[in-house]
């Protein structure tokens, strides 16, 4: 089989850059023990093609506020109340059926922001990382109210919701091109 | 000062900063889905993309990933002494700096590269090209108080895309910078100044404006000032703002 030129394109990114326990977004080091301040989920889905078929060896990068609805970063003026052994980020890489997962917290909202996490998708095929935005959907009201979620078209917004699994995680797919009732909704980054 | 003005890439007075991560201006957005790179046409969304005014998720970011993100292997060329890489051994150094020009302190900066056959040491690149077993290529940093970011490596090779039309990728290095905040994460590549391949190259010709593509191209240093170890190329890296270096897979 001749091999798609995606596939000899690259990126190769690095398996090293990609480290067991990377995706655990309550350790602020590999080894740190995880923040315990919030409700412990596993969030985990698929990242998709034209067509519906896996994009294997993507790398996602999340990021949110603690469950407070904190950053520890200068930007947030409550920055000192965060939960300092949560770091919010992680970093997963998808496999051969393009599944990835994280271990997180439930994020808190603040202002007028319903609970959120960012996801960041780099992969072979794609120029540019593409950015979206997952809520939860037990905020109704504050999802409603959400500033951003209220700047994609209402048939697109049930692709940013994610959906609660059996187990007490929740399950997020994306689908980088598809129709435009099926795709999920990107963001200017 | 002006800057260059090619494709849409307008001239904009020294003193007329752009509000702190506005949209990047145009000619520095990779042009999508990308001739040659058939899975750009698979990949890319249909869909235009939403424009959302940036809020405290897209201003913040973790700090201190370093200490998550494990750094410190800065020399690719000769990662156990005495067993050097093959290939030509080259120094690349540079300063990450935000919109501003001002440097960034304590960015992960990742590089990753074919060895000097143009092969990379990954599972999924299956090419018959030889893999060079004293080279991984790849190598994770942080910069110092000046934003400084250095590896010693070696020049990787050219290697080529297969398809309907073959081409070659130019000699290049995948960097990726991890800033203080989601919005400055960059993934980009570096190129070596005078390649031949450089302007053949689907990729790097995808940056619409010159004055963009041209951020893209390391400075070779001269080499009465670097001495006879190795060659050494300077590269300044720019997280956004109106002189961003251009994103690239
Ligand atoms: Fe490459």
């Amino acid at each position: 089989m001749t091999p798609l030129s995606s596939h000899t394109i690259g990126p190769f990114f690095p398996a090293a850059f990609c480290r067991e326990g990377d995706n655990d977004l309550t350790r602020i080091t590999p080894d740190a023990p995880p923040s315990r301040r919030g409700i412990p989920i596993r969030l985990h889905g698929r990242v998709l093609r034209e067509g519906g078929l896996p994009c294997v060896n993507a790398i996602l990068e999340a990021w949110q506020a603690d469950a407070a609805g904190r950053f520890r970063h200068p930007a947030d003026p409550d920055w000192q109340q965060a939960d300092p052994d949560f770091l919010g980020w992680g970093r997963a890489r998808t496999d051969a059926e393009g599944r990835y997962e994280f271990h997180t917290l439930l994020p808190g909202g603040f202002l007028d922001r319903a609970p959120h996490l960012d996801l960041l998708v780099m992969a072979s095929g794609l120029m540019q990382p593409v950015a979206t935005t997952l809520f939860f959907p037990q905020f109704a009201e504050a999802n409603a109210a959400d500033p951003v979620l209220a700047l994609v078209p209402p048939p697109r917004r049930r692709h940013l919701l994610a959906a609660p699994d059996n187990a007490g995680g929740y399950r997020f797919d994306i689908l980088l091109r598809g129709s435009a009732e099926e795709e999920t909704p990107f963001f200017e980054s | 000062m002006l800057l260059g003005n090619t494709q849409g890439e307008d001239p904009m007075p020294e003193d007329a900063l752009p509000a702190r991560f506005g949209p990047l201006p145009l000619g520095i957005a990779p042009i999508v889905p990308t001739p040659g790179y058939p899975g750009t046409f698979t990949h890319t969304p249909s869909q235009p993309l939403i424009r959302r005014p940036p809020g405290r998720t897209e201003v913040t970011g973790p700090l201190a990933l370093h200490h998550k993100l494990p750094c410190g292997e800065a020399n690719l060329a000769e990662p156990t002494p005495g067993r050097p890489a093959l290939g030509q051994l080259i120094h690349i150094a540079g300063q990450v700096l935000d919109e501003d020009g001002r440097p960034i302190p304590d960015a992960v900066v990742e590089l990753w590269q074919a060895n000097a056959a143009g092969r990379y040491a990954h599972a999924n690149d299956t090419r018959s090209a030889p893999l060079d077993p004293h080279f991984i290529g790849n190598g994770r940093v942080r910069t110092d108080a000046e934003g400084r970011y250095g590896f010693f490596t070696i020049r990787p090779g050219a290697y080529p895309v297969p398809g309907e039309a073959v081409w070659w990728r130019p000699p290049h290095v995948h960097f990726s910078v991890l800033g203080p905040a989601t919005l400055s994460r960059l993934v980009t590549q570096m190129f070596f100044p005078g390649d031949p391949l450089n302007p053949l190259d689907h990729i790097l010709m995808a940056v619409p404006g010159a004055a963009a593509r041209e951020r893209l191209i390391a400075r070779a240093l001269p080499p009465a000032e670097i001495g006879s170890g190795w060659l050494g190329y300077r590269h300044d890296i720019v997280l956004r703002g109106r002189r961003a270096t251009p994103t690239l897979p």
